[in-house]
């Protein structure tokens, strides 16, 4: 049995309490780091947890046999994809279809949104389809995106804009039909009117949700693209997991995983970058 | 069947929708035999995987379908092309480059896309691809729907052409010879049984086919008649004992392929001493039982 993982586990959790007695502010990165030292000792345990003996029919041990890629191991798998270039330009193919099928939600969803918000008719006729639609998986849709666009890039971005969409329009609509009357009065008591009073107060007043909910489109935008990357388009990420997953490459998938983890935050954290923008600062307290 | 197996288990079979969920399920020891295609069996013992081949499912019953009013007449018309698979690892993956080799075609004059075996028909139909080499029944729907055309079938481009393989775990072939002989017994006579009366009537396959529509995988009885009936030469069932020279061949093609890193030894992922002696085999039963019954559930 290996104790290791255990150690460092025990030493991570000692860390973390006498952290917690420093008066000092802790720097940024401690606590995260240790967390994430004890996440791998736990992926460890449960990699050792997986693997069994083989025994030959006399009952005898004749080797181990791994079920679940240990940490050790992914690092080791993602060596090849690494140096010879195919997880960046992997990288780049996905980030380039969640660019596009994202683009076209928000090109799409937030004028939508918007009308619908502002006009109670819009919003009536609107909003149930667009509930309704919402729940079903982009992997359902999968079948569709085929017939109607192939087995290229625009199925794929189909899927993506498509799953972006709802949470944009949805956000928008709320965004618009939650605005304080308080503005829009003042604003009309101010003689703007039409097109004038939508530029310069609704459109400013709802652009820290709209913000929030481009965030959580593209959290979801990046997420679907395990699902999009199904269609047999042959790059990406989620190809990658595919195709690594039919070859028996399991340290691949999981490294391939860590890798669309880490693209993530740094997506959410430029998304996040817009919320400093003086135009949308006011609506964000902590900021 | 497995209800009249020679000593009475009951095997559960499960459905799995794709090779991979499946195969996870036999590294991951939540199942202890499956069918797979031949070099998926191969790769896994390569990547150490502790699993025997040791049976075939059937021979032939996989087709190269193209649009009905298309232009493809014969194989060279696929240069160019965009042709779907099942996966790389499949055998008609194997099948299309043995195809191109001896007719000279380099390899790379096809397009080969990987698409899940469901989604090959309408693929087709949506012209998303130009043709698709898949096992049954996902050949025959394209051909039943009005849209699709079978360009070759297997058995007169490879003859006897090997698809999916029994493929059992090594510790259930350790700790219990008899169960799986009894398995492997089982597949035998009922293959037996089918192909028993294919040139006389063939009513064993057209029971089947009730049966499995019914009670098994949820496919439309219509499409089960019409691989299993409208030519009884389209699938077989027989001759499934796993032979070496047919196995090297694929697996020196895989090599060849790139599909598989090396060379592996018949020995070392075939164990073909399930396979029971055919004349042994009695069969005991003509008409599955309450067959009418089921039909008209």
């Amino acid at each position: 049995m290996n104790f290791l993982p255990y150690l460092v586990v025990v030493g991570a959790l000692i860390a973390i309490a006498a952290a917690s007695r420093l008066r000092d502010p802790l720097p940024k990165y401690l606590l995260p780091l240790l967390v994430a030292v004890i996440f791998v000792c736990l992926w460890q345990v449960a990699a050792d947890a997986a693997r069994y003996e083989l025994k030959d029919a006399d009952g005898q041990f004749v080797r181990w046999v791994e079920v679940f890629p240990t940490p050790r191991s992914t690092v080791l798998g993602m060596v090849q994809p690494v140096k010879d270039g195919t997880l960046l330009r992997y990288a780049i193919s996905s980030v380039y279809r969640v660019a596009a099928g994202f683009g076209l939600a928000a090109v799409i969803g937030i004028p939508l949104g918007l009308w619908a918000g502002w006009y109670t008719r819009g919003f009536e006729a609107l909003n149930p389809l667009i509930q309704a639609l919402r729940p079903i998986s982009p992997i359902a849709w999968i079948p569709l995106a085929v017939l109607w666009f192939g087995v290229k890039d625009a199925a794929a971005i189909f899927l993506i804009a498509l799953a972006s969409f709802f949470p944009i329009v949805t956000g928008s609509m709320t965004a618009v039909r939650t605005i304080p009357m308080v503005y829009v009065r003042s604003a009309q008591n101010f003689g703007l009117k039409g097109f004038e009073l939508f530029r310069r107060v609704v459109f400013p007043a709802c652009l820290p949700q709209i913000i929030t909910s481009l965030r959580m489109a593209l959290g979801i935008a990046w997420m679907v693209i395990v699902a999009a990357e199904m269609i047999a388009v042959d790059s990406g990420l989620g190809y990658l997991i595919m195709d690594a997953r039919n070859a028996n490459y399991y340290d691949r998938v999981v490294g391939a995983m860590i890798s669309i983890g880490l693209i993530g935050v740094a997506l959410d954290l430029m998304m996040r970058r817009l919320e400093r923008f003086d135009e949308v600062r006011w609506g964000f307290s902590k900021v | 069947m497995t209800q009249h197996s020679t000593q009475g288990t009951v095997f559960e079979s499960q459905k799995f929708m794709e090779f991979p969920s499946m195969k996870e399920a036999l590294i991951a020891r939540k199942i202890d035999a499956t069918f797979m295609n031949v070099p998926l069996a191969m790769k896994l013992v390569l990547d150490g995987v502790p699993v025997k081949l040791v049976y075939l499912g059937h021979r032939d019953g996989t087709a190269v379908v193209v649009k009905r009013d298309g232009p493809i007449q014969k194989f060279e018309d696929l240069r160019g092309k965009v042709v779907a698979i099942p996966g790389r690892f499949s055998n008609q993956n194997i099948f299309l480059h043995r195809q191109m080799k001896q007719l000279g075609m380099p390899f790379d004059s096809l397009t080969i896309k990987e698409v899940p075996p469901p989604e090959h028909p309408s693929s087709l139909a949506a012209g998303a691809i130009d043709a698709y080499i898949i096992g049954e029944p996902h050949a025959a729907k394209a051909e039943l729907d009005g849209y699709g055309r079978v360009l070759m079938q297997m058995r007169d481009a490879w003859p006897k052409f090997i698809s999916c393989a029994l493929v059992v775990r090594q510790e259930v072939i350790d700790g219990n010879r008899p169960l799986v002989e009894e398995l492997v017994r089982g597949i035998a006579s009922s293959g037996e049984w089918l192909d028993a009366d294919r040139t006389t009537g063939a009513q064993h396959r057209k029971d089947a086919a009730v049966v499995a529509a019914k009670m098994f995988y949820n496919q439309p009885q219509k499409l089960l008649e019409f691989v299993l009936l409208k030519d009884t030469t389209r699938v077989s069932y027989t001759q499934l004992t796993p032979i070496q020279a047919d196995l090297d061949e694929m697996m020196e093609l895989a090599v060849e392929l790139k599909i598989l890193p090396q060379r592996i030894e018949f020995e070392q992922y075939v164990d073909a001493s399930f396979a029971p002696d055919l004349d042994s085999i009695e069969l005991k039963l003509d008409r599955l039982p309450d067959v009418d019954k089921i039909a008209a559930q």
